[in-house]
């Protein structure tokens, strides 16, 4: 399976069908960022034939960007309505690389997601997996989609 | 489903205390409350799928972790490092397996996904709101922590 075009596709494929926001991907990032400064990360985790997690990470400018858009309303601020806006959008990325892990005959099942918000704070995968990153350009900003992956 | 999901959480936190760390822990009465705000603390969070969905998740005040990661990789710890985070990591995956096999017995199967490890100042943890969720905290000489177990009502 091709990490980086899955997530890639997948990530197209949201904006363009659900969120309605032009993107541009970057090139996959070398290394892993963890640390998050004023913003809002969904997660969501995969379990079965394959494990790992999914997350995207968006400065909240941009998540205010995203749920605007998603949910047609002006936001302010980052409410309840952002961060579940972000925790659907990982459920949603999940949702599509669950298709293609079974379509490549890896059946796996999605966790509930879940949305992180703060002013500094870090997240970290323990698993010694294999991960990809990709940064999305929107009009807002810049956002990361994260996917790390191993095999049970 | 017939489980008791308080009981499960603290016969497996007890478990993993008891045998890994060998530190005497106290659990308290499952809150009635949600908690979503932490500060200065560490939150290991790990999904899981299968006949029911969900996510567990430990959150730990720095100096709950420090002691936890000092007593079971008998080392010095002062600062929010990789083995904090492993630790805080692997007390997850510890206490989701003993809630695994507790699930087994009631013919409930889930396989778990990899662990997340939060860290940070201030945030805030959100998401399913419409879950099940079951907050037991525990009590050790260094302060307290929470176990969290959000369920998905099955499909």
């Amino acid at each position: 399976m091709n990490l980086l075009q899955s997530i890639t596709d997948a990530t197209n494929e949201i904006f363009e069908t659900m969120i309605m926001l032009d993107i541009t991907a970057g090139d996959p990032l070398e290394k892993s960022v963890n640390s998050f400064k004023c913003s809002v990360s969904g997660v969501i985790g995969l379990a079965g034939a394959c494990k790992g997690m999914i997350a995207i990470h968006t400065p909240d400018t941009v998540a205010k960007a995203i749920t605007g858009s998603f949910l047609g309303m002006e936001v302010e601020e980052v409410d309840d309505d952002v961060t579940d806006a972000i925790g659907e959008l990982a459920n949603m990325l999940g949702g599509s690389i669950k298709i293609v892990l079974d379509s490549a005959g890896k059946d796996v099942t999605l966790s509930i997601p879940s949305c992180i918000h703060g002013e500094e704070y870090s997240m970290d995968c323990v698993a010694d997996a294999d991960w990809v990153v990709v940064p999305f350009t929107i009009d807002a900003g810049q956002f990361l989609v994260e996917l790390q992956i191993k095999n049970s | 489903m017939n489980l008791d999901l308080q009981q499960q959480i603290i016969d497996s936190t007890q478990s993993v205390f008891d045998t890994m760390l060998m530190m005497p822990l106290t659990p308290g009465i499952t809150l009635t409350e949600k908690v979503y705000n932490f500060k200065d603390s560490i939150s290991g969070m790990l999904g899981f799928a299968g006949d029911i969905q969900g996510m567990l998740t430990i959150h730990c005040p720095q100096d709950v972790a420090f002691a936890i990661t000092s007593t079971l990789l008998g080392i010095d710890v002062d600062e929010v490092d990789d083995d904090v985070k492993d630790t805080v990591g692997e007390m997850a995956n510890m206490i989701l397996g003993g809630i695994k096999d507790g699930f087994v017995e009631h013919g409930v199967q889930i396989n778990l996904a990899v662990p997340t490890i939060l860290a940070g100042r201030s945030y805030r943890v959100s998401g399913m709101d419409d879950a099940l969720w079951t907050t037991v905290p525990f009590y050790l000489d260094e302060g307290e922590f929470l176990v969290e177990l959000k369920l998905k009502a099955p499909k």
